[in-house]
């Protein structure tokens, strides 16, 4: 119980869960609708389908894995840097994130290189988010402001994950059983 | 009225049942029996050098030595000097090797594109029949996407990542639908060229692989590892062609191998012994820029140019070293060997690649050498062929009838004869929906010693070039603007072809 105690509850889990959701479903969403003028060239509705729920169900796994980082953080570091104000916290630090991971992913444009340039700006990100998410818990302002905006996207999370989760099926249906 | 069913009825059926079941054990075993002791049927294997123009290769002519090997293996092979692709990119390229259509009857026109769906039991696989044990095998991903729908006439598909040094193709994974995962995990979530979409695993997966890449390097390698272009694939080019050496050693004959090889498909990466092999100053014949160009300058193409002739002496090395080796364990013993590409590449009038509306011969002139079993001569055949004949001309070596559909004809040389009168086709359409009329294409025509080029929706006409490839085998004097009588004969031709093939897809 006592361990159970340190995770954040439900409904902060929640309200990051639905930014972490918004960022990464619409990441590949952009990208899908790129792609699509090309696919609806040759594949039939049917195909394209398949394509959306193979995505879909990947970005699925992808939001837990990322929402299980700063759940487990809350729970492995003392309650005052990071379990209070956890939402406000946990979401400068995954926006952040996956703000960085964006940039690296533009480097991956040239097919030759290692983005090396990219890849030594880490320490610094990572100084750059620490700083950021202890500061940001000293503003009751600003925490206030991430709250009301992660509570509305949880909004996302009715859309996202029912259909993830029919997408899922799909996947099962169509790649593996 | 119903005859009652009596005892002796009842020992009839049941005679027949047990003489039934005994049959159709036996049935299999014969067939097997018949298949293994068949030893009229040749055995049949096909590589097929990604972006292999013709044009670069000393066999035909080319001024570089580029390919010592293959004009060591034409000694006893027919060699085909005016063989044309069936488009200028992989996908139509091989789509046509395959079924034996033109793109605008097949339908693979796009990038990554499919064969019409109603069209997908046309393949040289299942036509060949369960007689042969057929396998495939492509480095590209483009043509795994036409073995996915042949896949009932192919008995092995070699995954895409074999004989790699540093791989990461998800779709292989899920064998009952490699197509659909292929085109979801490594053309969209994980794809190599754009931003992953999948921002987390795709990148993580992207940063592994380079990583893994970075150590796989070796110095047998200066310009690093060779790799697949839009796909995560690095290998070495002796590993590749072991590679297949072996896998066409294990194959029981008679067989049918289909082998994909990317090389020499950009990025050149040849390796240490072959770089800097062609450091001669030999200057190419200098072209006028294309309005459909990318405007690279003639030096910039000369580079690249030779970049390219040296990768094609490194796979040409590699191959030589391939057949001798299985030469000397008797597996080419009764096997018909062809050597093709599925569409060339260019080095000038400022475009280098194939990603382009042009169809010049560089882009769609390709090698095609075939050593039929037991040949022991070579010869030489001049008049222009398609990639399109490749399909009849095997099925008629392996005993399958011809299909009347078939819109290729036997190979001149090997059963078939040259026809005058005869059009082949070769089209780009990369951009136009699949299964739409052609109104964004490119469509050279070859009619004896004439070449009629067609652009449509390029621009706001529709231009033609016209050449006489006898006189100018390098398609310098277009012949067109002074309107000679031929031309629109030649031109009344290849629009009423057009017009017959968007006919299916014309609203009504």
């Amino acid at each position: 119980m006592g361990i159970l105690k340190r995770f954040p509850g439900r409904r902060e889990i929640a309200a990051l869960y639905g930014v972490i959701v918004l960022i990464i479903y619409s990441w590949t969403l952009v990208w899908f609708f790129w792609k699509f003028p090309s696919w609806i060239n040759y594949l039939s509705i049917w195909e394209i389908v398949k394509a959306f729920c193979i995505s879909v169900s990947t970005n699925l796994f992808e939001s837990l894995a990322v929402v299980a980082l700063p759940v487990l953080l809350a729970a492995i570091l003392p309650q005052a840097w990071f379990r209070k104000e956890f939402v406000a916290r946990a979401v400068v630090l995954v926006a952040g994130g996956l703000g960085y991971m964006m940039y690296l992913a533009t480097f991956f444009q040239g097919k030759e290189d290692y983005p090396s340039d990219a890849i030594q700006l880490v320490p610094w990100v990572a100084l750059v988010l620490m700083l950021a998410v202890f500061l940001v818990g000293k503003s009751g302002f600003v925490c206030k402001a991430i709250n009301a905006f992660a509570e509305r996207a949880t909004i996302f999370l009715y859309l996202y994950i029912p259909l993830s989760l029919i997408c899922l099926l799909v996947v099962l249906a169509v790649l593996v059983f | 009225m119903a005859r009652q069913f009596n005892r002796r009825d009842f020992l009839k059926l049941t005679s027949l049942a047990a003489s039934s079941l005994a049959l159709l054990k036996l049935a299999p075993r014969a067939l097997n029996a018949r298949a293994q002791g068949d030893k009229t049927r040749p055995n049949i294997v096909i590589f097929v050098f990604d972006a292999m123009s013709a044009r670069n290769l000393s066999i035909y002519g080319y001024p570089r030595a580029t390919t010592p090997n293959l004009e060591k293996f034409a000694a006893q092979a027919t060699v085909y000097h005016a063989h044309h692709a069936g488009g200028n990119f992989t996908t139509p390229g091989t789509a046509s090797l395959l079924t034996g259509m033109y793109p605008w009857t097949h339908r693979a026109i796009n990038e990554a594109g499919l064969v019409a769906r109603a069209l997908t039991g046309r393949n040289i696989f299942s036509l060949l029949g369960g007689q042969y044990q057929r396998t495939a095998y492509s480095q590209n991903m483009w043509p795994n996407y036409l073995f996915e729908q042949f896949v009932g006439g192919i008995d092995t598909v070699l995954p895409p990542s074999s004989f790699s040094a540093v791989e990461q193709i998800v779709g292989e994974n899920f064998p009952k639908d490699r197509g659909d995962a292929y085109r979801a995990f490594d053309e969209f979530l994980f794809q190599d060229g754009t931003p992953p979409a999948s921002l987390v695993f795709g990148l993580i997966a992207r940063l592994f692989l380079r990583r893994q890449a970075i150590f796989a390097q070796t110095s047998e390698y200066d310009r690093g590892l060779p790799r697949t272009g839009n796909y995560p694939i690095y290998f070495k080019l002796d590993e590749v062609f072991n590679g297949m050496t072996g896998a066409v050693a294990k194959l029981a004959a008679p067989y049918f191998g289909y082998f994909h090889i990317w090389s020499p498909h950009a990025p050149y990466k040849p390796s240490k012994a072959f770089e800097n092999l062609f450091d001669d100053n030999w200057k190419p014949v200098k072209k006028p820029m294309h309005r459909f160009g990318n405007k690279l300058a003639y030096t910039e193409l000369n580079t690249r140019r030779r970049n390219y002739d040296e990768y094609i002496a490194n796979v040409d090395d590699e191959f030589g070293k391939m057949i001798e080796t299985l030469r000397s364990q008797g597996k080419l013993d009764n096997t018909t060997v062809i050597v093709t590409s599925d569409h060339g590449e260019s080095f000038e009038r400022g475009v280098d690649g194939h990603i382009t509306p042009l169809l010049y011969e560089p882009l769609i002139n390709v090698p095609l050498v075939i050593a039929a079993a037991g040949q022991k001569q070579r010869q030489d055949v001049t008049t222009p062929t398609s990639c399109i004949d490749i399909l009849p001309t095997v099925l008629s070596m392996g005993g399958a009838p011809v299909p009347d559909w078939s819109e290729g004809r036997i190979l001149p040389g090997l059963g078939g004869s040259y026809d005058p009168q005869r059009s082949i086709f070769s089209v780009e359409a990369a951009t136009n929906p699949a299964f739409a009329p052609l109104k964004v294409a490119s469509i050279a025509m070859r009619k004896d010693k004439y070449k009629l080029i067609y652009y449509t929706g390029h621009g706001p006409r529709d231009i033609f070039e016209l050449y006489d490839m006898e006189a100018d085998p390098e398609e310098l004097t277009d012949l067109y603007p002074g309107k000679p009588p031929f031309a629109q004969a030649l031109k009344d031709e290849l629009l009423s072809k057009l017009a017959a093939a968007n006919a299916p897809y014309q609203k009504k």
